[in-house]
């Protein structure tokens, strides 16, 4: 059976289960587990791209928090601090793989003939196939800001580049994306 | 006018959702966890080994000079022909117990896990040993206090050799020095 997929503004965990984890308690280990796999599983499906990539990346990363856990401050957001060490997996796996994110590449746009801009409508299996479409940078800075919310400049200290540099991928990101699903509502 | 993407993304937030990842990631992830245990647990041994072998050299000294205390009152003056021999086991001890030491101390402190006290006991020539020496001069002929003095000596021996053991298991190479050691780290 699969682990669900969790939103993660619902997702809370006692301190208590906090606290076994950190003396080395695996049941408790699970219970996080269970609670933040299927959000974190998400954030790395969008940011691989592949259910393999996404499910070695999910495991690397719960390896991280299950080393590092003894470090989180009492205080602190458990959420937004195992988001973080999912997110830098990603990127770091994603420059693994040489995919560089500074460059703005050019992104060729169809001509978009024929197109009725009125009847135009977003469903949400055209833009997942949109998305998924977009070069890999793109992808990155569009995940990052509309799914997992993080600012423009959270993005651009994550990634190394510069805030003008998110801005301007975002814009072109979102562009492309709905230019794309425009040219499928007229192949429809 | 088409809905804005933005405003789209946000009110079908949970659709993009896909369901969680396979057992597979936490079956993986808890062979790992397994694992990681073991090696906290072994290398958990490994340092409280020391920290029991230096216990039970202050046990055993401790055990010594109780001894000693109970049994001052049979000690014989006798100082005749003893010496020779007493002397004979120092060097032939205390030449293998410092090169013993010489070999340990060759390791870092912080792979050793021992701190200054138990570093001090160690030694050859700890309390136990200054006492002993001092009972010995006092009662030459005592033979209660020579046999103490050798069983010290095999007992640091024993001791020392079971450290060189364990230090040359956990390390390739055995005879690396302290320099060699931190400029492979």
């Amino acid at each position: 059976m699969k682990a669900s997929a969790n939103n993660l503004n619902q997702t809370q965990i006692d301190g208590n289960v906090i606290d076994r984890c950190k003396r080395g308690d695996v049941r408790a280990f699970r219970e996080l587990y269970n609670a933040y796999a299927g959000a974190m599983y998400n954030i790395c499906l969008r940011m691989t791209g592949n259910v393999s990539d996404a499910e070695d990346t999910l495991q690397e990363a719960f390896i991280q928090v299950h080393r590092n856990i003894g470090k989180l401050e009492r205080d602190a957001s458990v959420t937004a601090w195992i988001k973080r060490i999912v997110v830098n997996h990603c990127l770091n796996n994603l420059r693994k793989k040489k995919v560089y994110f500074e460059e703005v590449e050019e992104v060729e746009v169809a001509e978009e003939k024929g197109i009725d801009e009125e009847s135009f409508t977003w469903t949400v299996a055209a833009v997942k196939s949109a998305i998924h479409g977009l070069p890999q940078g793109y992808r990155t800075v569009l995940n990052l800001y509309l799914f997992e919310e993080y600012s423009h400049r959270e993005i651009a200290d994550m990634m190394g580049i510069t805030e003008s540099t998110v801005k301007t991928q975002y814009m072109r990101a979102k562009e492309k994306v709905r230019q794309i699903v425009k040219q499928q509502n007229c192949i429809r | 006018m088409p809905e804005d993407f933005e405003s789209f993304i946000q009110q079908h937030r949970g659709a993009f959702d896909e369901p969680g990842p396979s057992p597979r990631v936490w079956d993986a992830l808890e062979k790992e966890l397994e694992g990681s245990r073991k090696g906290r647990v072994v290398s958990m041994l490994g340092k409280n080994w020391f920290k029991a072998a230096v216990i039970a050299v202050l046990l055993v000294n401790a055990a010594v000079l109780f001894y000693f205390a109970r049994h001052k009152q049979q000690q014989q003056q006798d100082l005749a022909v003893v010496i020779p021999e007493m002397q004979d086991a120092k060097v032939y001890y205390t030449t293998r117990i410092n090169e013993k030491l010489e070999l340990i101390n060759a390791y870092p402190a912080s792979e050793l896990g021992l701190d200054s006290t138990a570093k001090q006991e160690l030694q050859l020539r700890n309390d136990t040993y200054k006492t002993l020496e001092n009972e010995l001069k006092k009662n030459p002929g005592n033979e209660r206090i020579r046999g103490a003095m050798v069983r010290y000596y095999q007992l640091k021996l024993e001791l020392l050799d079971k450290i060189l053991e364990e230090l040359h298991e956990r390390h390739a190479a055995p005879t690396h020095t302290k320099k060699q050691y931190e400029a492979e780290i």
